[in-house]
């Protein structure tokens, strides 16, 4: 139950972090999987998961008034998972547990966007009118602590969507590894595969002239000296 | 009082950290602005009620920026209120500085940061994290947040200094030709990413996992430029690849 705790606190400070309040990448999976890996005792695990989802969401960003998934709850609720899988599994945080706690939880960054609309639209309208009929009425300082009321709907929405999020993967990961113990080396390639397509997906987020041409030969370039270089580690120290 | 005090300056940049906090699609950011001009409006207009309330209305109408170029917008607004309460300007001069330089501040801001410095840092976190673990994350982070916080408070104390003047100094920035090379860097730092992935593999796998993972970045990006939608396509990155090297292993083709 603490873990659960834990996992609701830091995704509802991770959604108010990532538009309401200073948006100093805390909140971008790179930061928050280890964050939440550290909060659930596998700082490791959360770093598994959240350098490809970093790469994955890349491109999620909040420009005017477009809204980008929730990479947070998205992030939460999937590290969250896959610690949670690996603990009862008594292995911690793999690339199976979070390969498979990917495919049960990323959804939610979708829903969260959905909620997002819904917040900004239907309730802070209404604070803002709150906020010009209060200043209209003289009670200014009433007025502009309005806007602090608009953290609480993100807050709570994370809080209450990552542990549901990594509840269900906790549930769901576990048996599917005991029933098919020949699926976790399978599953491991399937992460890295995930792992290099984010990455692409990463590149073709930015949108640059000449992006393509760029990542695909840091790609070959940096393949080509890693594996010269393995290769002449093996012949040199067999 | 005609000048805003220096703790209050502090406390308005402070509160301009909100500026988004009750983002709404009418105003946009205008609850976030009005809260971080409260305390700057209670200085200059202590003793007037009216004028304080009046002024509190001017800024709650509708504001959009970038969340970090509209501290030089918060500042140059404090300075225009300055110049009201000193007489020097009418009551619209805020309002007007507000409204020409929002949307050309929006566009470099997400232009530059949101599209460029964010990613780019985003990615050289996740390629060090992949290749050296948590300092790479941390070092990324701290030099993020060091150009971030600098040029953040950099414009508040300009706009707040030289008011309109502000477009000088953010134009001689180049923001726009630094973004260009951010983007590319960036680009090239996910090509870094994906080849660490192959080496990964390769290491720990062997050549099934290094060859899905070579065929996750290389097609991933084809199916991605041709329309493919982003979560739908790493579903079936995980799936095609597990089921690959599932069936690799049943065919006997071992690392």
């Amino acid at each position: 139950m603490g873990s659960y705790l834990a996992l609701a606190g830091l995704a509802g400070l991770a959604a108010v972090e990532r538009k309401g309040f200073l948006q100093a990448m805390l909140s971008r999976p790179v930061a928050l999987g280890p964050i939440a890996g550290l909060a659930l005792g596998d700082a490791a695990g959360g770093l598994l998961v959240g350098a490809p989802l970093e790469l994955l969401w890349l491109g999620s960003v909040n420009l005017g008034a477009a809204l980008p998934v929730h990479e947070a709850l998205g992030t939460c609720a999937v590290a969250g998972g896959a610690i949670l899988a690996g603990r009862a599994l008594g292995t911690g945080a793999t690339p199976a547990t979070a390969a498979l706690a990917l495919l049960v939880a990323a959804p939610l960054a979708l829903v969260g966007r959905r909620l997002d609309r819904l917040v900004e639209t239907d309730v802070n309208e209404r604070l803002a009118d709150r906020a010009e009929r209060l200043c209209s009425a003289g009670a200014i300082a009433a007025a502009v602590r309005t806007n602090l009321a608009g953290l609480a709907l993100p807050f709570g929405i994370a809080a209450l969507l990552a542990p549901l999020g990594a509840a269900a993967a906790r549930f769901v990961v576990p048996p599917v590894l005991r029933a098919l113990p020949g699926l976790e080396r399978p599953l491991e390639a399937g992460w890295i595969a995930f792992t290099a397509f984010a990455a692409a997906a990463g590149a073709k987020a930015l949108r640059a002239k000449g992006a393509p041409a760029v990542f695909l030969s840091a790609f070959a370039a940096t393949a080509v000296a890693g594996a010269t270089l393995l290769f002449w580690r093996l012949e040199v120290r067999p | 009082m005609t000048r805003v005090r220096p703790l209050t300056l502090v406390r308005s940049f402070w509160r301009g950290l909100f500026l988004q906090a009750g983002w709404n699609r009418r105003g946009m950011q205008n609850l976030g602005f009005a809260y971080a001009m409260l305390p700057a409006l209670r200085d200059l207009y202590s003793g007037d009620d009216a004028a304080r309330q009046q002024a509190l209305a001017r800024h709650l109408g509708f504001f959009n920026c970038h969340p970090y170029m509209a501290a030089a917008i918060l500042g140059g607004a404090i300075h225009h209120e300055e110049r009201v309460a000193r007489g020097e300007e009418p009551p619209a001069a805020p309002l007007l500085y507000k409204q020409t330089l929002q949307g050309p501040l929006a566009a470099i801001g997400d232009g530059f940061f949101w599209t460029a410095l964010r990613p780019f840092f985003g990615a050289l976190a996740a390629a060090g994290a992949l290749a050296f673990g948590w300092p790479a994350v941390v070092v990324a982070l701290t030099i993020y947040n060091t150009i971030h916080f600098a040029l953040r408070i950099g414009m508040f104390r300009a706009g707040y200094l030289q008011g309109d003047a502000i477009v000088g100094a953010i134009a001689r920035l180049s923001l726009p030709v630094a973004a260009d090379r951010l983007r590319l860097g960036a680009a090239a730092l996910c090509g870094v990413a994906a080849a660490i992935a192959v080496l990964v593999g390769a290491l720990t796998g062997g050549r099934v996992p290094a060859i899905l993972a070579a065929l996750g970045a290389v097609l991933g990006f084809a199916a991605l430029a041709r329309g493919a939608r982003l979560l739908p396509a790493a579903y079936a990155a995980i799936l095609l690849g597990a089921g690959a090297a599932f069936a690799a292993a049943r065919l006997g083709w071992s690392p």
